[in-house]
């Protein structure tokens, strides 16, 4: 996409007012989707994505900039432009690039960018159908195939030899959501959403997405009779798989180096302390082969790694990216991520999960005496500054006596994150992982949340049910 | 740009009517991080979203890379997207009107002022959140954005339409610490008019907001008089009026289905949307090139309309009320600017006969808290006790929770303090009978 003579003229460009790091970003990224409403096409759409993105770092300071004309005159205006916003002496001459070599840790047989339409819109009219078949109540079915595949081309330059990277990413996720409707409009939803950096088999061999199709069914409309969610302080086991966005949102995005090493996190200064329970270890792992948040290489070239963010309860490690690890004097750990070019990239977690231990899941629900179930989430968020974050159940229950009883709705769990890990008094051994998109400061990004089942030995839940008796 | 290559391309491979929607925006942001530039983001992009009929369906592309491929690119994939589609388009594109309103939505001075200018009042915005008090001990995201876009809509029937806006906002944030404790707040200046931004006046704001936090606690559990600020109001009517739109309706997946001319809310409620307004938000024409109208959605609690685009008006039977909007593979529907009614009192006056409620100012986690078609909704909030009719303690990690539709039959009032907000919502602050909050 950039000739190896212009991205030397570019870097140099951009070094020339004393810039001790360049990178120039290159993307084209092709976009298919499709989605159906109650098994008809509702639309099939096709985009492409085209720019690249220019950032120069001198020691704490950084600029970004990104245009979608990569003309030689757009790129070394922009480079210019650029570099003018330092003051002081060329330190770096780019002399030669040489080309590096990326592991490929996510390889691909089968691409979905070779899937014809017919081939999509027949499976997805076979996931309505094992949707539809659940109840009549179900009032609309939609079910969306999206594929991607992004060519990226790098070039960084520390020195007078730049490096050169080129990168794909290829991923393809199935959504599917359901709409029941029960008495004086009672409309309640489902939504299941599995993701693959990888090919059609997944999709369609390995993925029971018929199953998964009929949860969804039995899910919106087993919400129909569900009761208002209590309020109060509770005891709550979450389920495994998605049940991770808790740890995702409390605790990783506190981790990410773009708020520790600016000393805005609860967990700025936690190297070596205690933050969570004894039981608790906790990773983030972008080298998972073909799961939906790994990758084989970072924003800034660095491979991706395995990070252990928390081991028997101490914190081990960050996420790093390369403008962020400078403040506070650590190395990268290949978890700087965007969006696309229109983002200057920053540390982002990949797939965040918490480790297997030891308990029997079913043992988890028996100890517990009145509480709360939660299977899954919609999702939540959080200040990393204070550690306060929300989560909204989208499936729960109420646990009596050891045994899981009536559904309720309207559950959202509250707390600090700081608070919650030291909460953990279980941990189950059915580590499983769910697959979303996590917005933050460089995008919307592809990331897997995972963990066993857990118990919180208390946590405050809202809802409109009055208190739990 | 010139497009007549593109409809003539179209033409020749059978597209019978076609559109093109052109645009270019560039930015300017700049963050400082302890009194540093930390960063300066500079951009300048292009992108064409192109829609055509081909055999009587509707397809579509998309591309942001130009050059003599752009329009061969974007024709095939009308033509592709076009086979698969099961739905016949039954409207064809618009021919365009006789008048559009005009207003300036582009501030030719906000350009001219030099960027050192622009990045001295950044420094000023930082220093003065450091210097307010000793507790607040960093400044966040202090940032400066500069936007401007341009665009050009035209189609095969020879409607051809442009439009250019600009505007600039001013962000900060104040983490204010006091022994175990840690409070943050962030506020933004949003204009396009350069002279309406004050360093103090915003200082003061961000920083009273973070500091008047401390010693937050949540409260017992149980149902409240409740007062929402007008922000959380502002986006509780978002999503009430997500469920007047027409698509939602024909769909199944509206509260509103079978109750137009009927009595949806409380007679208190009255709701205007205005996108001729001279406001930051204003627009002429939608995307369908159908020119902009003001109108009353809800009148005294009754709703008065549902909002359209062409397609979903012609299935009932009524015209577009130019909520058209484009979204990349299909239409769909936007809403403007949005005028609440005000009430007569002032927010002191509105909660003087409250013996004891809550004052929510802050929510997060309502977009995952919030089921916008049965209306049940829970979410994170903050905020403060209201006791014999004045604020007192701050509340803070306590649960929100209550039902939409039901919440705004039980309007008691809004306050006159009515201000149109950065997401384009005029609204007072709202008391609301009772709502439940989950703490103790």
């Amino acid at each position: 996409m950039l000739s190896k003579n212009l991205a030397i003229k570019v870097l140099n460009a951009a070094l020339s007012t004393g810039g001790d790091y360049a990178e120039i970003y290159v993307e084209q990224k092709r976009v298919s989707s499709i989605m159906l409403e109650n098994g008809k096409v509702e639309t099939v759409g096709g985009s492409l994505t085209f720019g690249a993105g220019i950032r120069i770092l001198k020691g704490f300071g950084s600029v970004y900039g990104y245009t979608s004309d990569l003309s030689p005159k757009s790129m070394l205006d922009l480079a210019s432009k650029l570099a003018a916003s330092f003051q002081g002496e060329r330190a770096i001459e780019v002399t030669s690039i040489k080309k590096m070599k990326v592991k490929t840790i996510n390889p691909i047989e089968d691409s979905l960018m070779d899937v014809s339409e017919e081939k999509k819109i027949a499976y997805l009219k076979e996931c309505y159908l094992a949707t539809k078949e659940v109840d009549d109540r179900l009032v609309r079915i939609i079910d969306a195939f999206t594929n991607y595949r992004t060519d990226i081309e790098l070039f960084n330059a520390e020195g007078p030899e730049a490096r050169f990277y080129t990168n794909f990413e290829e991923r393809g996720r199935l959504t599917m959501t359901s709409f029941a409707m029960g008495e004086n409009n009672n409309l309640q939803t489902a939504f299941a959403g599995p993701g693959r950096f990888g090919g059609w088999k997944y999709f369609t061999e390995t993925l029971d997405y018929k199953k998964k199709a009929r949860e969804i069914g039995e899910k919106a409309i087993m919400l129909l009779s569900a009761k208002e969610c209590p309020s109060g302080k509770y005891p709550v086991v979450i389920g495994n798989g998605w049940g991770g966005v808790l740890f995702h949102e409390a605790c990783g995005h506190p981790l990410e180096a773009s708020s520790t090493a600016r000393g805005l996190s609860v967990f700025s200064d936690s190297i070596g302390k205690q933050i969570a329970s004894p039981i608790v270890s906790a990773y983030d792992d972008g080298t998972i082969a073909n799961e939906w948040g790994s990758n084989n290489l970072d924003s800034e070239g660095v491979p991706t790694k395995k990070v252990e963010l928390i081991k028997d309860g101490i914190c081990t490690g960050f996420l790093v990216d390369r403008s962020n690890g400078r403040r506070i004097n650590m190395e990268p750990s290949g978890c700087a991520r965007r969006q696309n070019y229109r983002f200057p990239p920053t540390s982002r977690m990949s797939n965040t999960y918490i480790a297997a231990g030891k308990d029997n899941p079913e043992d988890i629900i028996k100890d517990t005496k009145l509480g709360i179930y939660v299977v899954d989430f919609g999702g939540g968020s959080v200040e990393p500054t204070t550690g306060e974050f929300n989560f909204s159940a989208s499936e729960a229950y109420i646990i009596r006596d050891g045994k899981v009883c009536e559904p309720v709705k309207g559950c959202t769990l509250i707390g600090t994150g700081q608070e919650i890990l030291m909460n953990i008094d279980r941990v189950g051994n059915d580590l499983a992982l769910g697959q979303g998109m996590c917005g933050a400061a460089s995008g919307s990004i592809p990331v897997d949340v995972g963990q066993p089942t857990i118990r919180l030995k208390e946590i405050t839940v809202g809802g409109r049910g009055g208190k739990l008796e | 740009m010139n497009f007549k290559a593109f409809f003539e391309l179209a033409k020749k491979k059978g597209i019978t009517e076609c559109q093109i929607f052109f645009s270019k925006s560039k930015s300017t942001k700049i963050s400082l991080f302890h009194s540093e530039i930390d960063t300066y983001t500079i951009s300048d992009t292009q992108s064409i979203s192109a829609l055509g009929i081909y055999k009587g369906k509707l397809g579509a592309g998309n591309t942001q890379k130009m050059g003599k491929d752009a329009f061969e690119f974007l024709v095939d994939q009308i033509i592709l997207t076009a086979t698969y589609r099961e739905k016949e388009d039954k409207v064809g594109l618009y021919k365009g009107a006789d008048h559009y309103v005009k207003r300036r939505t582009y501030n030719k001075e906000l350009p001219l002022i030099p960027i050192e200018k622009k990045i001295e009042d950044l420094f000023a915005l930082e220093k003065a959140i450091y210097a307010y008090d000793p507790r607040i001990t960093d400044a966040d995201n202090v940032t400066y954005t500069e936007s401007e876009s341009s665009s050009i809509l035209e189609n095969s029937h020879g409607l051809r339409l442009n439009s250019k806006s600009n505007y600039y906002y001013f962000l900060g944030g104040a983490v204010a610490r006091d022994k175990e404790e840690t409070k943050t707040y962030y506020d933004i200046h949003f204009d396009d008019d350069y002279k309406t931004f004050d360093v103090d006046r915003l200082t003061k704001k961000i920083c009273d907001s973070a500091l008047k936090k401390f010693g937050g606690a949540p409260c017992d559990s149980g149902k409240y008089p409740t007062v929402l600020h007008r922000d959380i109001a502002a986006s509780l009517v978002g999503y009430f009026l997500s469920n007047v739109i027409a698509d939602k309706v024909q769909r199944h997946s509206s509260f509103f289905e079978g109750k137009l001319h009927t009595k949806v809310a409380s007679s208190k409620l009255t709701i205007e949307e205005k996108p001729l307004a001279n406001t930051l938000f204003f627009s002429s024409f939608d995307d369908e090139g159908v020119p902009c109208r003001n109108k009353v959605i809800v009148k005294n609690g009754v709703l008065e309309t549902f909002l359209y685009n062409r397609e979903t008006a012609e299935k009932d039977g009524v015209e577009t009320t130019a909520n058209g909007s484009w979204g990349g593979s299909k239409w769909s529907t936007t809403i403007g600017p949005i005028f609440v009614k005000g009430g007569k009192k002032s927010f002191e006056e509105m909660i003087a006969p409250i013996k004891r409620g809550v004052y929510i100012t802050e929510i997060a986690g309502l977009g995952t808290g919030m089921n916008a078609s049965s209306g049940d909704f829970s979410c994170q909030a903050e905020g403060y006790m209201i006791e014999e009719g004045k604020l007192t303690s701050p509340l803070n990690l306590i649960t929100l929770s209550g039902n939409l539709f039901k919440m705004f039959n039980e309007i008691k009032e809004f306050d006159n303090n009515c201000k149109m907000n950065d997401s384009g919502t005029a609204i007072g602050d709202l008391y609301i009978k009772s709502l439940n909050i989950g703490g103790k």
